[in-house]
């Protein structure tokens, strides 16, 4: 047992143990912060593989702001803990499927002889920013062009989708002042005795 | 020594917990997302796994636009959460049959 592999079986067991817990808790902020824990520990595991860009990127982009953003829409959002009634029977339906998942896919794992160990520096000798650099303004540059405009369309959906008509602001609207006609505002009601 | 077979061992291990993540979470539409950043997270990691392998630096630009479009997806997500959440008071999946389907 060397250092590495110690340290791979006590991050990869955090890393299962607080995605069990994950998925058991009730608590919205807890499973946050446990996902802030399992993030944290893949990135020690990217690391482990070499993959130092993406594991910074890891801790950046996720820890630093996609789950902040969930912190945010949950702090937003007042969500009360309620216990599931139908939980149980979810429960074993899951543990089920997901057990027979885990077994298919092990069975796949073992048949075909995954048996390569971790060579130090087996990637590149220029670092992994260089090598993924290279690839991504190269061979990959039309979709890293189509990567840059999802989020484009990420940030205008998801303030569009929260996009809130003010009623109270007393602001003349000119369109709608056009399309008034005589009809709609005055009604002409006649006297019935003469 | 760590092969391979650990890490995809692992790997898969992940991905059958968020799916049953997925099926206990019916109260709450915020664990589901997660339990689906989790999924993205174990996938990643297999593609981080086979790139280290198999000497290929393609597979780690792969996990780079994953990222980038699990970060728009959960962006997206949590705004319409916000806006669900707004019209009907709740999180719970059973209630949101807004458009009778």
């Amino acid at each position: 047992m060397d250092i590495l592999t110690i340290l791979f079986y006590l991050v990869a067991s955090v890393i299962i143990f607080s995605a069990m817990s994950l998925v058991i808790v009730n608590n919205t902020v807890h499973a946050a912060l446990l996902l802030v824990l399992i993030f944290f520990n893949s990135a020690i595991l990217w690391l482990m593989l070499l993959a130092e860009f993406l594991a910074i990127v890891l801790v950046l982009v996720y820890v630093g702001a996609v789950l902040v953003l969930f912190l945010f829409v949950i702090m937003l959002l007042d969500i009360e803990y309620k216990k599931n009634i139908s939980q149980k029977l979810y429960l074993t339906f899951s543990i089920i499927i997901s057990i027979i998942m885990f077994a298919e896919l092990y069975m796949v794992i073992f048949y075909h002889d995954f048996s390569g160990t971790i060579q130090p520096g087996s990637v590149s000798e220029n670092g992994n920013t260089y090598e993924i650099g290279l690839s991504l303004f190269t061979n990959y540059i039309f979709s890293f062009e189509v990567t840059a405009f999802i989020l484009l369309v990420a940030i205008v959906a998801a303030i569009a989708i929260n996009m809130q008509e003010k009623k109270r602001s007393l602001r003349q609207d000119p369109g709608k002042q056009v399309l008034e006609n005589k009809n709609s505002r005055l009604k002409i009601i006649r006297d019935k005795k003469s | 020594m760590i092969t391979m077979t650990h890490y995809l061992v692992f790997s898969a291990l992940l991905f059958c917990i968020s799916i049953a993540g997925i099926f206990i979470n019916r109260k709450n539409i915020l664990l589901l997302l997660m339990s689906i950043e989790l999924m993205l997270l174990s996938v990643n990691t297999n593609f981080i796994v086979f790139s280290h392998f198999n000497n290929d630096i393609n597979g780690q630009v792969f996990v780079f636009f994953i990222l980038a479009v699990a970060a728009a997806e959960s962006a997206i997500g949590l705004a319409i959460i916000v806006s669900l959440h707004r019209i009907s008071n709740s999180l719970e999946i059973n209630l949101i049959n807004k458009l009778r389907g």
